[in-house]
């Protein structure tokens, strides 16, 4: 792997954030994640940074700009349209899923209940991320 | 020969020859005689020509100059003599001809002509003799012949005639005795009673169908020449009101002035129709012509026609629907007392109008556009149209149009039964606002769901996390109590977990239209056989081919996971078998899915299809499955129950309309 890959989680629930950093501290593989509580955080980050993420991480019920919204946004920007963005919620809401295939994510992924699961699903997430070819700046 | 024979012979001789002397004396005298008498004659005769060359001259003056062709024959037939009239009818070139003129018979009249040829000799004359001549040029025709023997000194000498061409008169006599006899042959069969008095009252002419209308038992041609003065008195009892007929009739007959179309009303019912036409020829009265027409039947028709059209008259004025008519140029020619109630206007403010201009919107003035162009093209129509009335207030008008006709089937207009919609409408909108609200309502409703059902999972997963970590972080120091403890806090999570989405599955089934496409329902048993875990002990069999049926995949698809997990899930017996079957009834398809299963107590049948009610308190068990199983065949307009014995096994029967 050439660089470690660079991750925005855009998620409000702190267990949650804690979820994903505790999987990826158990897998002994380097990945920068970036954390942003909702997603007005998450726009100012990408606005400030010189360093745009690999991929995107996001939740889709968050206060403020949901994840649905902040997706809107992203894809109408020439700068940030490129990243790809994963869906991680507990919504199997057929309706949701649609609409953001619509506006362009490159995956959906449901958070299972049991740990054991969601360390394995993110675990795979982000094996299939890091081979791939993603943009460089 | 002796000298006495010589002598003898001789004084013979001399006898005879003084006798021949005498004899030639005789005769001298007598030439002279006649001589004289020639003489005589000859200048008799000079005198008769020269008479008769007077008389000849006078009468050739005379017959030269009359238009009638005139012939003098012989007596043998041949002409003698003709004026140029008789050279044009008899076809000849000029007068001077040789010509037998009883040749000129045609030749079926030879035998009648010849007769009356002796006969004109025999009498010295003959008149009015018609016959039918060939004449030179060929031409048929018919002649009238006056003829006289001429006398010469009590002699007959020629024969003279006038002879007149009288074939076109013939003709037109013919012709017109021909229409005289349609003329009375029409007259005697007119469906019109007909009478002809002369100016002193006595009939001259009259038909069958007097005699009928009247009841006169005998044929016309013995009425003739009957007197009618006293017909009226006789007849009038015939009349509904007696009396008047007799004076009316005297009326007429007094003032000699044409009446038209009166109208008597009989005993027996009938009507008639009576005109009365004197008759003035010089300005002088000659009679005068009745005429009756029974029209009791047209009467009857056209009052039956008023009934009709009182009733319908009524029926318009009456009903509840506005009617109005309109002509071509969209002017109101017509309306009805309703549609002065819907409208506000009164007929007078209405007549004559323009209705667009005085009920439109600008908004609807192009769709009437359209409909009138449509009606005049012939169709008939009903629309929806938003009007205002007198007061300004809106009001929704259902208007059927229709092309209206005149006679000759041409569109004349148009005519609109109108009815107010305005309630009905209302309604309506109201029924369509309440229907958008009760969709925004579910769609927000099943938004909510997902969210409540997001909101409430999160936790779990939360939950489910920390357990762990803290079974992670201290796997030594945990005594198998507690470890047992976090285990079934775990189960616990997972029955939550299950407990949210099959609420969420439940409340979201009747919100989305169902879809319709065939769903081959053996592949969808096939796929469940897949993707449901099924133990190696238990069998599932279809027994009959399943149907395709019209319907929504993923609802089907529930449905029968619901019962066939249902029937693993309860099984235990050693060898368990579950059987799907169906029975193909007229309207639906009656399914059947059968377990040897734990059987349901009959306490419970009617129970568990109500959400909740979970018979077994057991792990995978939330007691929805049937609840949204029954939800499904209900959308199916279907129905479920159950065959049943504890111990023995279940069997559920439900149908799905075809």
């Amino acid at each position: 792997m050439k660089n470690n890959l660079k991750v925005l989680l855009i998620e409000d629930d702190m267990i949650e954030v804690m979820k994903l950093n505790r999987v990826v501290a158990s897998l002994n593989l380097k990945y920068n994640i970036v954390e942003a509580n909702n997603g007005e955080e998450a726009l100012k980050i990408l606005e400030e940074k010189d360093e745009l993420p690999d991929i995107i991480l996001l939740d889709l019920n968050m206060p403020k700009i949901n994840g649905m919204e902040f997706l809107s946004i992203i894809k109408k920007e020439e700068r940030l349209r490129h990243i790809p963005a994963i869906i991680l919620t507990t919504s199997n809401n057929q309706k949701d899923l649609l609409e953001c295939y619509k506006l362009g994510i490159a995956g959906y992924v449901l958070k299972p209940l049991k740990y054991e699961e969601y360390v394995s699903k993110i675990e795979k997430l982000l094996a299939y991320w890091s081979i791939n070819e993603l943009k460089q700046i | 020969m002796s000298q006495d024979q010589i002598d003898m012979l001789k004084r013979a001789l001399a006898r005879e020859k003084a006798a021949r002397k005498q004899a030639e004396n005789i005769l001298e005298d007598k030439a002279a005689e006649l001589y004289e008498a020639k003489q005589k004659l000859e200048k008799s005769y000079s005198e008769l020509e020269a008479l008769l060359d007077k008389t000849d001259s006078q009468l050739q003056g005379v017959f030269e100059n009359i238009v009638d062709a005139y012939v003098i024959i012989d007596l043998k037939g041949y002409i003698l003599k003709m004026n140029d009239a008789a050279v044009d009818l008899l076809g000849f070139e000029n007068a001077k001809v040789n010509f037998n003129l009883l040749k000129m018979a045609a030749p079926e009249e030879t035998h009648r002509v010849t007769e009356s040829f002796q006969s004109l000799l025999k009498n010295g004359s003959i008149t009015d003799f018609y016959l039918n001549i060939i004449t030179k040029k060929n031409e048929a025709k018919l002649v009238h012949v006056n003829a006289s023997v001429i006398y010469d000194k009590g002699i007959p000498v020629a024969a003279q005639g006038i002879v007149r061409d009288i074939t076109i008169a013939k003709q037109n006599e013919e012709q017109l005795i021909e229409s005289e006899n349609r003329l009375s042959t029409l007259i005697l069969n007119l469906d019109s009673g007909v009478l002809l008095e002369d100016e002193n009252r006595q009939i001259a002419l009259t038909n069958k169908m007097f005699c009928e209308l009247f009841n006169i038992p005998i044929s016309p041609d013995l009425m003739i020449g009957q007197d009618c003065s006293n017909a009226v008195e006789q007849s009038k009892n015939l009349f509904v009101n007696p009396e008047k007929f007799v004076s009316k009739i005297n009326n007429i007959l007094n003032s000699r002035t044409i009446v038209l179309g009166d109208e008597l009303k009989m005993q027996d019912g009938k009507i008639l129709e009576r005109d009365y036409i004197p008759i003035f020829k010089n300005n002088e009265y000659k009679g005068h012509l009745w005429s009756y027409r029974d029209v009791t039947l047209k009467r009857k028709y056209s009052q039956s026609l008023e009934a009709q059209k009182q009733k319908y008259s009524s029926i318009i004025a009456n009903m509840n629907l506005g009617l109005v008519e309109v002509g071509n140029d969209d002017k109101i020619l017509m309306i009805n007392q309703s549609f002065t109630e819907m409208s506000g206007y009164s007929e007078k403010e209405l007549i004559g109008k323009k209705g667009n201009e005085l009920f439109l919107t600008k908004e609807n003035a192009e769709t009437i556009e359209t409909k009138d162009l449509k009606r005049r093209k012939g169709e008939s129509h009903s629309y929806e149209l938003k009007v205002k009335n007198k007061e300004g207030l809106v009001r929704h008008w259902l208007i059927s149009g229709a092309p209206n006709y005149n006679l000759n089937g041409e569109v004349v207009g148009s005519i609109g039964v109108h009815l107010d919609i305005t309630d009905l409408k209302s309604l309506q909108i109201q029924k369509e606002k309440l229907l958008n609200q009760l969709e925004k309502s579910n769609d927000e409703l099943q938004e909510y769901a997902h969210i409540v059902s997001h909101d409430l999972k999160s936790p779990l997963r939360s939950i489910d996390a920390l357990v762990n970590w803290i079974k992670e972080d201290n796997k030594d120091k945990l005594d198998a109590a507690s470890m047992q403890n976090f285990e079934l806090i775990e189960t616990t999570l997972e029955k939550m977990e299950q407990l949210i989405s099959d609420v969420l599955l439940y409340s979201s089934m009747g919100s989305k239209t169902l879809e319709k496409e065939n769903v081959d329902l053996n592949s969808v048993v096939d796929e469940l056989q897949k993707i449901l875990f099924i133990p190696e002990h238990i069998s599932i069999n279809i027994l009959n081919s399943l149907p395709k049926i019209k319907g929504d995949k993923t609802k089907l698809q529930q449905l029968f996971q619901n019962l066939i997990s249902n029937a693993v899930k309860f099984n235990n017996k050693e060898q368990g078998i579950i059987e799907i079957d169906v029975l193909d009834k007229k309207s639906f398809y009656q399914f059947s899915i059968k377990d040897n299963g734990i059987g349901i107590e009959k306490k419970y049948h009617d129970k568990i299809f109500k959400i909740f009610h979970s018979l077994n308190k057991s792990k995978e068990s939330t007691g929805i499955g049937l609840s949204i199983v029954k939800k499904i065949i209900d959308l199916y307009k279907g129905e479920i129950w159950i065959d049943s014995e504890a111990d023995k096994g279940t069997t559920f029967h439900f149908t799905i309309k075809k």
